[in-house]
Order: C-alpha cells, then sequence, then structure tokens
C-alpha cells in the first residue's frame, strides 16, 4: 500500500510539487519567524550578561507602576554613592545617570547622526571598570569637556577620536566636546542603538539633572556573595530605593528584551498562519481535484479487493510525503526567510544587530508538527471521499455527477455565522486580554473565510459567468468557451480562488483602514486645528525639552504657544495617561471641543473626555482624587469636558505645570504655536526655526507639512504589512497554476477535439489565460469586497478617537482587482502553453 | 478534376531501429468528391492513421497527402490547424461535443474559431436535416448519445469542408441511433454532395458507403465499389484467415 501511495505521488510529482510549493512557503515563514526570534534573543541575551557581567548588585528608585510610561528611570540623589563605597563588602562602586533621545552629535553639514530605528543614549561613563557595561575601544575615557562615541555613530558622522565635535544638548545650546575614544556595549556592539557618554558631572549637567543619578553599580568584595552585599547595601539605603543582584538586573534585561521580541516574533507568526491557512485550501483543492481524477482507478482498487480504509491511508501517505517534504524543505526556507525579513525591517527602518541564526529543536520539531498537520489535515476530507468510491465506478464512463451543494451551503452558512459571532465577541465583547480579544478576531476571521470560501461555490458559476460576459463577447467563441470552462465548475472555482481572496482581502482590508485612519486625521486636522505651526520629534514622536515652549514663547513674532506632555496618573488603582498642556493657551493652538466648563483647567483642575466621563459619572465641578508617578497625591477639580481627544491623544487633560512638577523630566512631545497678528508666516516660521536649531533633533511643520509626513508614515507602515500579505497572493499565484494544470490535464480530450476541428494553438492559449483571468477576477472581487467588510468593521471596533469614518481607496481597490486579473493571466502562462502542446492526435485518443 | 483527398506513395512508421512499427507502407489512394468511403480492417491494419495521415492530424513518415490541391506537408501547425478548420470536418466515436457549449454553439464551432458567420442558409438547412431544430440551445449533456453524434454530423457539415471524416461514428450508439447517423451522413453524400471518408468495424455501416477500402497491414488490400454486408463480411474473413 505504502508502495502504491508512492507510486501515486510520483506519478503526479508535477502536481505535488506546485502544492508542495505552497506549503513550504507557509512552513518557512513559521520557521523563520521562530528562527529570527530566536537568534535576536540569544545576540540580546549575551549583550545582557555581558554588559553586567561584573556587576553584583545594582541600586535603583524603587520600581513604581507609573513611572516607565517614557522609558526614563527614577532619578535620586548622588551622596549614596560615597555611601555605598564605605561599605566593607563593597569592593567598586560607580553612579551611573542614563537618559534616552536627549542629546546627538552634529556632523560637519549640521544634520543630525542618528540611527534609523534604535534610540541614542545619553549618559555617564567613569572608564572601564570591574562594572562597567561598557568597553572602550579606541582612546581614553571621557573627562570634563570630553565625550566618548560608539564606532558606528563615529563613522556616519564621519568623527575621529580626537577631533572636537559637536554635541546638541536637551538643555538648550550646542555644546563641542573633543571625542576621547570610542567604547561597545558589552562584548557584542551597540545593538543599532547610538551611544553619547560623558563623565557623570558633566552628564548631571547638560541633562540638567546636578547631583542626581539612576543607579549605582556595586561588586562585591572578595568572600562576600551578591547577597550579602545587597543586604549590606539596603541597610544604608533610604526607603525611595532599592538594591538587587547583578543576576536579578540581567533577568530583567533579558526579560524586557523578551517582551520585545515575543511581540515581534508573533507578529511574525501571526502572518506565517494567515500564509498557512491560505495554503490549506490549495493544498485540499489539489487531493480533492488527484482524487476526483483517479476514481476510477480508487474504484478498480477497490474491485480486486482493496479495503475503503486503505485507499484512504494510501491518500494520507501521499499527503504525509509532500508534509514531510514540505517541513524539510521548509525548515531550511526558513534560514532564507529569517535573512530576508531582516533586510526588509531594516528596509523600512528597523534595524537588527548581526549575529548567526539559530535554528534550535523546538523550532525543527514545531516546523515538522505544522508542516505535517497542515498537510494531512487538509486531506482529510479528500481522502473520506476516496475511501467511499465503491467498486463500480471502476466501470462507470464519462463525467462524475457534482455533488450537490446543500450540504455545503449548510455547513458555510454555519460556519460563516460562527466566525462572524467569534469575531463580534471579539470586537465588542470583553473577552478579557487583548491575547484573547486577538485569538478571537483571529479564529472567527478563519471561520469567515471557510465559511465564505464553502458559500462562493454557491455563485462561484453564475459570478464568473457574468464576469466572462465582456470577454466572450469580445474573444468570440475563445472567450465563450473559456467563460464556460470558469463557470463550469464552481466548487473548484472557489476553492482555487480562496487563496487569492483572503490575501487580497486582508491587504485591501488594510489599505481601508489605512485611508480611513488618513481621512479621520485630516479632518481632525482641519477641525480642531488652530496652529500655524509644530514642532515635533521627527524619528519616533519622541520626547524633548519643554524649555523650548518658553524660549518660543519670548519670541514677538509667535503669540501663543502650547507644549503637550504625556504624564501617568492614578486614578482609584488604575493607571491612566493624561496629557498636560498648557492650559491658558492651549485652546489657541487645539480645539478640543469643549462642551462644559472650560479647557483652562489651572494647577488644581482637570478635564475629561465626553465618553469617559458619562462612563464614570463624573461632570463639571465634581473632585478626583489623582495620584501622580513621583508618589504626589492631590485632589483635581473637574473644571471641563470635551468631545474631541484626537489631538490632545488622551481622556484627561491637566494643566502642564502639574505635570511638570511631577515628572521624571520636563519633556514635551509636541507643541504648536501660532504666530502674532500680521507676522509673515514665512517670517514667523524662520524665526521659530532659528530657536529650535539647538535641537536638530525635531520637526517644524505646518498643518499641510504635518498631514503629508503622517501620511507617509501610516503608508510606508502599509507597505511593510501589505509586503508580508503579499506572501498569501504568492501562495495564491501557485495554487491558480496547480488548478490549471489539473484544468487542461483533466480537459486533454476536449482540448484534442477544440484542436481538431480548427483551434490554432494561440486560441486555445488565449482561451486557457481568459479562463484563468476570470476565474482570479472573481476571487479578486470577492477579497476586494471582503476586505471592505473587514475594514469597515476594524473602523467601527477601533475608538472613535484614532479612527473616525470609513475612507475608502477607490484607486488602490480597483488596482488590487486588476492585479488579481493579472496574477491569473501569469498563472495560467505555464498551463496555456503546456495545453497548447499537447500533440491533438494523442490528446484525442485520451480515454 | 482533382480528388478531394488523396495520399500519394504514403508511409508511416512509429518509432526506430528494432522497435519501428510500420502503420502505413506506401499507400497510393485517392478519395473523390460527392463520394461515401468506408475504410475497414482489423485491428492494427492501419485504418486510423491512414485517416489521420489525411486528415492533418499526423503526418506520414514519406509520402505526400493532399487536401484538394494543398499537400500538407507544406503547412506549418497554424495553416494546417486553419486547414481543418475549413476543408476537414470530423466526426469522432465519442466525445464529439465542447461539453461548455450549447449544441448551436457547437455546430458553429469550427465557422467561428475563425470568426466567420458561415451561410446560415446551409446550416439551417443542415440543422433541420438533422432534426436539431428545437435542441440547439441544449448543452451535450442533457442531449442523448445519437442526438450528440447529430450534432457532431451537423458541426462537420456546417462549414462545407472539402472532406468529411468519420472514426467509428456509430460505435457507441444503439442500433437504431446508428442507421439514424448513417442515413444522414448518406444524405449528406447524396442531397449535398459532400464527400465523407469513414473508418469502422461495423459491415452494416461499411455497406451504406459508396465504396469500402480494405486495409491489412498498412496496405490496402481491396478496393470494392457498390458493397453489401454480405460481400464486405467475406472480404474481412479472406483478409482475417
Amino acid at each position: 500500500m505504502i508502495k502504491l501511495a508512492l507510486r501515486g505521488a510520483r506519478a503526479n510529482l508535477g502536481r505535488l510539487i506546485l502544492t508542495l510549493i505552497s506549503v513550504v512557503l507557509g512552513v518557512a515563514f513559521v520557521s523563520g519567524s521562530f528562527v529570527l526570534a530566536d537568534s535576536l534573543r540569544s545576540i540580546f541575551n549575551q549583550v545582557s550578561e555581558d554588559a553586567f557581567a561584573g556587576v553584583d548588585a545594582q541600586v535603583r528608585g524603587a520600581s513604581n507602576d507609573m513611572n516607565s510610561t517614557n522609558g526614563e528611570t527614577p532619578r535620586f540623589n548622588d551622596d549614596v554613592i560615597s555611601a555605598i563605597a564605605n561599605l566593607p563588602e563593597a569592593e567598586y562602586t560607580e553612579g551611573g545617570l542614563f537618559s534616552f533621545e536627549r542629546a546627538y552629535t552634529i556632523d560637519a553639514n549640521n544634520e543630525v547622526v542618528r540611527p534609523t530605528g534604535p534610540p541614542v543614549f545619553t549618559g555617564s561613563w567613569s572608564g572601564p571598570s570591574p562594572v562597567s557595561s561598557f568597553r572602550m575601544i579606541e582612546g581614553e575615557p571621557p573627562t570634563g569637556q570630553q565625550v566618548v562615541i560608539d564606532p558606528v555613530q563615529a563613522e556616519r558622522g564621519g568623527f575621529v577620536v580626537g577631533q572636537e565635535i559637536t554635541v546638541s544638548l536637551p538643555t538648550g545650546e550646542p555644546e563641542v566636546f573633543t571625542l576621547s575614544g570610542t567604547i561597545d556595549f558589552g562584548e557584542g556592539g551597540t545593538g543599532g542603538a547610538f551611544f553619547i557618554l560623558f563623565d557623570l558631572p558633566t552628564t548631571q549637567r547638560v541633562l540638567g539633572l546636578p547631583g542626581q543619578i539612576d543607579s549605582v553599580v556595586v561588586s562585591a568584595a572578595t568572600g562576600v556573595s551578591p547577597d550579602e552585599l545587597v543586604t549590606a547595601i539596603s541597610a544604608v539605603l533610604p526607603d525611595n530605593l532599592e538594591a538587587v543582584t547583578g543576576e536579578v538586573v540581567i533577568g530583567e534585561q533579558k526579560e524586557d528584551f523578551g517582551t520585545f521580541i515575543n511581540i515581534f516574533g508573533n507578529v511574525l507568526l501571526g502572518f506565517a498562519v494567515v500564509v498557512l491557512f491560505v495554503s490549506t485550501f490549495i493544498i485540499n483543492n489539489t487531493f480533492a481535484t488527484l482524487v476526483g481524477q483517479r476514481t476510477r482507478m480508487f474504484g478498480l482498487m477497490r474491485s480486486i479487493g482493496a479495503s475503503g480504509k486503505q485507499i484512504m491511508q494510501m491518500v494520507f501517505i501521499e499527503a504525509g510525503s509532500i508534509g514531510i517534504a514540505a517541513s524539510g524543505l521548509g525548515l531550511v526556507g526558513g534560514l532564507g526567510v529569517a535573512s530576508a525579513l531582516k533586510r526588509l525591517f531594516s528596509s523600512a527602518g528597523g534595524e537588527f544587530p548581526d549575529g548567526p541564526l539559530e535554528i534550535r529543536t523546538r523550532t525543527i520539531v514545531v516546523v515538522i508538527i505544522v508542516g505535517m498537520g497542515v498537510t494531512l489535515a487538509s486531506a482529510i476530507l479528500p481522502a473520506l471521499r476516496a475511501s467511499r468510491v465503491t467498486p463500480l465506478e471502476a466501470f462507470r464512463t464519462g463525467g462524475r455527477a457534482s455533488r450537490p451543494l446543500t450540504v455545503r451551503i449548510a455547513l458555510g452558512s454555519a460556519v460563516l455565522l460562527l466566525g462572524l459571532v467569534f469575531m463580534a465577541i471579539g470586537m465588542f465583547g470583553n473577552p478579557g486580554g487583548t491575547s484573547a480579544t486577538l485569538a478571537l478576531i483571529g479564529v472567527g476571521g478563519a471561520l469567515t473565510f471557510i465559511g465564505v470560501s464553502m458559500l462562493s461555490a454557491m455563485f462561484a458559476g453564475a459570478v464568473a459567468g457574468f464576469i466572462g460576459t465582456p470577454v466572450a463577447a469580445l474573444r468570440g467563441v475563445t472567450g465563450r468557451i473559456a467563460r464556460g470552462n470558469a463557470s463550469r465548475n464552481p466548487q473548484r472555482t472557489s476553492s482555487t480562488v480562496t487563496a487569492l481572496m483572503i490575501g487580497l482581502a486582508l491587504i485591501s482590508g488594510v489599505a481601508v483602514l489605512t485611508r480611513s485612519i488618513l481621512d479621520s486625521f485630516e479632518e481632525v486636522l482641519n477641525e480642531s486645528i488652530s496652529a500655524d505651526l509644530w514642532i515635533f520629534e521627527t524619528n519616533q514622536g519622541l520626547e524633548f525639552s519643554g524649555l523650548l515652549v518658553e524660549q518660543l514663547a519670548e519670541l514677538p513674532e509667535v503669540d501663543q504657544v502650547a507644549g503637550f506632555s504625556p504624564t501617568a496618573i492614578r486614578i482609584g488603582d488604575e493607571v491612566l495617561t493624561a496629557t498636560g498642556f498648557d492650559s491658558t493657551t492651549g485652546t489657541s493652538v487645539v480645539n478640543m471641543g469643549i462642551i462644559d466648563g472650560t479647557a483652562e483647567v489651572g494647577r488644581n483642575g482637570i478635564a475629561i473626555l465626553d465618553s469617559v466621563a458619562e462612563e464614570r459619572q463624573l461632570a463639571v465641578g465634581d473632585q478626583l482624587s489623582v495620584e501622580f508617578e513621583d508618589g504626589f497625591v492631590t485632589t483635581l477639580n473637574v473644571r471641563g469636558i470635551f468631545d474631541d481627544a484626537a489631538i490632545a491623544g488622551a481622556d484627561w487633560l491637566i494643566d502642564r505645570d502639574l505635570s511638570r512638577e511631577h515628572r521624571i523630566t520636563d519633556a514635551i512631545t509636541f507643541a504648536g504655536l501660532t504666530y502674532a497678528e500680521g507676522v509673515d508666516p514665512a517670517v514667523g516660521r524662520a524665526v521659530v526655526e532659528a530657536t529650535t536649531a539647538a535641537f536638530p533633533q525635531l520637526s517644524v511643520q505646518d498643518n499641510t507639512e504635518f498631514q503629508e509626513e503622517a501620511e507617509g508614515q501610516i503608508a510606508q507602515l502599509q507597505v511593510v504589512i501589505t509586503a508580508l500579505l503579499v506572501l498569501c497572493l504568492v501562495v495564491a499565484f501557485f495554487g491558480i497554476v496547480n488548478t490549471m494544470v489539473l484544468a487542461v490535464l483533466e480537459r486533454t480530450r476536449e482540448i484534442g477535439l477544440l484542436r481538431a476541428v480548427g483551434m490554432t494553438r494561440r486560441q486555445l492559449q488565449s482561451s486557457v489565460r481568459w479562463e484563468a483571468a476570470i476565474i482570479s477576477l472573481f476571487g479578486a472581487l470577492l477579497g476586494v469586497a471582503l476586505g471592505l467588510l473587514l475594514g469597515w468593521a476594524a473602523v467601527i471596533a477601533i475608538p472613535d478617537s484614532f479612527v473616525s469614518k470609513l475612507g475608502i481607496p477607490w484607486g488602490q481597490l480597483v488596482v488590487y482587482i486588476i492585479v488579481g486579473g493579472l496574477l491569473g493571466v501569469v498563472a495560467a502562462w505555464f498551463p496555456a502553453r503546456r495545453a497548447a502542446r499537447l500533440d491533438v492526435l494523442e490528446a484525442i485518443s485520451t480515454q | 478534376m482533382t480528388a478531394a483527398a488523396r495520399i500519394v506513395n504514403g508511409t508511416k512508421t512509429y518509432g526506430t531501429g528494432d522497435a519501428a512499427v510500420t502503420a502505413l507502407r506506401d499507400v497510393n489512394v485517392q478519395f473523390s468528391g460527392a463520394q461515401f468511403t468506408a475504410i475497414m480492417g482489423p485491428s492494427g491494419s492501419g485504418k486510423s492513421t491512414l485517416m489521420h495521415c489525411i486528415a492533418g492530424l499526423d503526418r506520414l513518415t514519406s509520402g505526400d497527402a493532399f487536401i484538394g490541391d494543398t499537400r500538407l506537408a507544406d503547412l506549418k501547425d497554424k495553416k494546417l490547424t486553419e486547414l481543418r478548420r475549413t476543408e476537414v470536418g470530423f466526426i469522432f466515436q465519442s466525445f464529439n461535443l465542447v461539453p461548455t457549449l450549447t449544441a448551436e454553439e457547437n455546430i458553429n464551432l469550427p465557422l467561428s474559431l475563425g470568426g466567420r458567420s458561415g451561410d446560415r442558409e446551409w446550416i439551417d438547412t443542415v440543422i433541420d436535416t438533422v432534426g436539431l431544430r428545437d435542441r440547439l440551445s441544449h448543452r451535450p449533456n442533457e442531449l442523448s448519445g445519437g442526438q450528440q453524434q447529430r450534432v457532431a454530423v451537423a458541426r462537420a457539415l456546417a462549414s462545407r469542408p472539402t472532406i468529411i471524416f468519420a472514426d467509428e461514428p456509430t460505435g457507441n450508439l444503439d442500433s437504431n441511433s446508428g442507421s439514424e447517423v448513417l442515413a444522414f451522413m448518406r444524405r449528406a453524400v447524396d442531397e449535398f454532395g459532400q464527400t465523407i471518408v469513414m473508418v469502422t468495424h461495423d459491415a452494416n455501416a461499411a455497406a451504406t458507403a459508396d465504396r469500402v477500402l480494405f486495409l491489412n497491414d498498412g496496405e490496402i488490400v481491396h478496393d470494392m465499389a457498390n458493397p453489401t454486408a454480405d460481400r464486405i463480411l467475406d472480404t474481412m474473413k479472406s483478409i482475417g484467415s
């Protein structure tokens, strides 16, 4: 039986190879996701271990669930350094201060030198020591007006050790430092991040944090264990500080990196699952067709004594051998996928540290299970059908009667309904936790697609016939034959295009969502913005010094200026984000749609988004107890209710003076300003830009530029997502090739007849291609229609503060439909040629 | 007048070397216009090969095949296909019709492939003759075997080809439907002056023809005019022995 099955597999090798490719693509994506995530994890783990190798204990501000908002750690007075250094248990003690996205090196062209993705760290370093995370590569540690940076930054800025370089500083004017050397973080490079390091006093001065540090690292004296060291240190620490062992720090670092890598890996896996899901339809379709074509052979085997079970086994062995081959190839292909993904993300702005690709046993096991599982699962129905072939069917000639659609329709409707219910619960219900929501939406989406795919057989014939009408009219009998073939087997037509349908549904869903976000954004800009200029950090919308607001306010060309800073607050036991804004000037740059009370909340007031106020039953005149990240608790009066959260970006608005006092840094994420009356915009802008020149990381933009920039960024994200989803289209492509090859083979005799009565090769090719075009257009239309629905559902599910209206990118959707059709034409190229090359005589005498 | 089709010194060999099989040996034959010829012979005698080679479905290893004045060896695939479309009609044993097209579309197929509408009056006559007027919009799977073969006959006649080849056209039919189809073919020759060459195993079918060629071992061994079923059977026996 095994032999027979393998023979069967070999006889159908050509067709199975195409199926194989679609499984391999999915499996390779899965294995690539694992390989990439594992490799990154190893690299970052190594970096963490290297960096804290000599640290036995670390002292830091006691952790608090509010102070992680901006990745900044709490600061404390540097007099603990001497207290710790005086302990007999401490061998080497070093205090440090770090911040990120505060200072930048400026190159000869007066441009900021910065990495494309990772942040720029500014901090202190006192030179190589047992507890230091940095390693000197060249030159000397920094003292006084000296700086050290990493070699990548030095190369990009064209800096050499010994040279004087300009560094922009958060406190205001750039300063000139001597580059005393270059450093490495741990042993393994900097992971793409840039470092700008001074000695501690200089760091405290340039960051505007005199006498403050955010950590002390300590190594233990001989014979003292890390735990004993921690105990000794804890005894001399004030209440707001804590000491932990180096091991704990390394563990936390690994966990931090791990969380990021897990998210990243899971997103990739998500795409991989989509691709695999899509390929199951292709496998299923291939096996269904192969089984159908071999009905007579199965009948013959049954009549000479094979049991139904044996027939089923045969199909499974065939599927299994494909699964094994696909798993093996997919595993290897995963390495290619991993490096391709690295490149894709690098080109999109991220940067990954170098390191070897890692294949773990877990990856191999998962890949084999997935590859085998997917293939075998897809073969279940065809295998069952094969096992039900009766011996009598060996003697039946002519076409198989197509099975009634009633069962399929009932089942399809049930599956579709179930899918929609799942998605609805995921989107509107409260299933508890993001992963539950995602799982529900994912499973619901998959079921919806399966349901639609099953149901589409119901109308595939009619719709394909309809699409084919103009083709038939224009292309004469060739077109009529193409149209007839496209609609003659609705079940096959619908399962062939399922992959295309899903791929295009996701791609156009993303396009609809993107358009909606942009349209909503534009509406917000037009309706609620009165600022003439916006100022924000170019790259990632990171924070910058709030001092700039004061400097801008002094300019005669500027009428009103307001800064905005997200601030962690605790109300009850919930940690929320409020926006601190200059409440006296804020309303002149942003219209947040005050519907009750005032936006001028003042130091002891708060304004609330109407929906949030409603939910919490708060109104103007009520009082709220609010805690800040430094532990300060105060009672705020509800002064206003607003209904437009889009620009302020938060449900709660407080005064920036209040936020500034209780935040780790006086930093803002953006500022808006209006010109004084009669100021020429060009002049006003020039003056503002002269002021912001001290902060080269900042962008100054008017509404139009702001909008264009946002569109560019969102569009880029859309490109990356679409690029990943295009893999579905690749799978779909092979699916169409596969079906067309099978269809041509199945119709060999008919083709022979057509050729005999006078159809030229060219006409035949054209007819096969049009057939594929009609089929794919059907899939594309279905996909885009589903995509519209998906996009619409997403717009409804996502809060109005983010997306408030449905935008439909008609142009893009039309392009997708055309691309879908062309995909079919290209996919049919080879099958059409093959059909045209058939020998007329042989074809016509095929049984 | 030139013959509707002829083969001059036609030889057809399959394979090479020791495995070579000669299907036709230096055959010379002419098919005159407005004549109904049957080709008979045991299995493997070369009768199908002979038909395929004159019909432009297969090529001779040596010698020449002509349809009218056209030497088939001179034609590339495209021209040959067009020749089959316009000058040759085909009726196969089974699977004669394109399942996705209606009876009428099937009848018009060779004409529409050439982008022509043909002689409507003639086609109407053909349709009426085979009695398919009320079946025109049906698909092949809605027609009986006999009806399907009648559609095939109508298709072969539709373009008024120089010659029609029929390969066991009644082989799959019950005797009633078979006689009907044969009767139509006979009428096509007698009333419309068509030329038909039919390969058959059936002596009764062959007896409808004006002339019967007997093949054995790739050679024409007997050429019988005005055949009857009995004479045909006798000849077949003598060849078989």
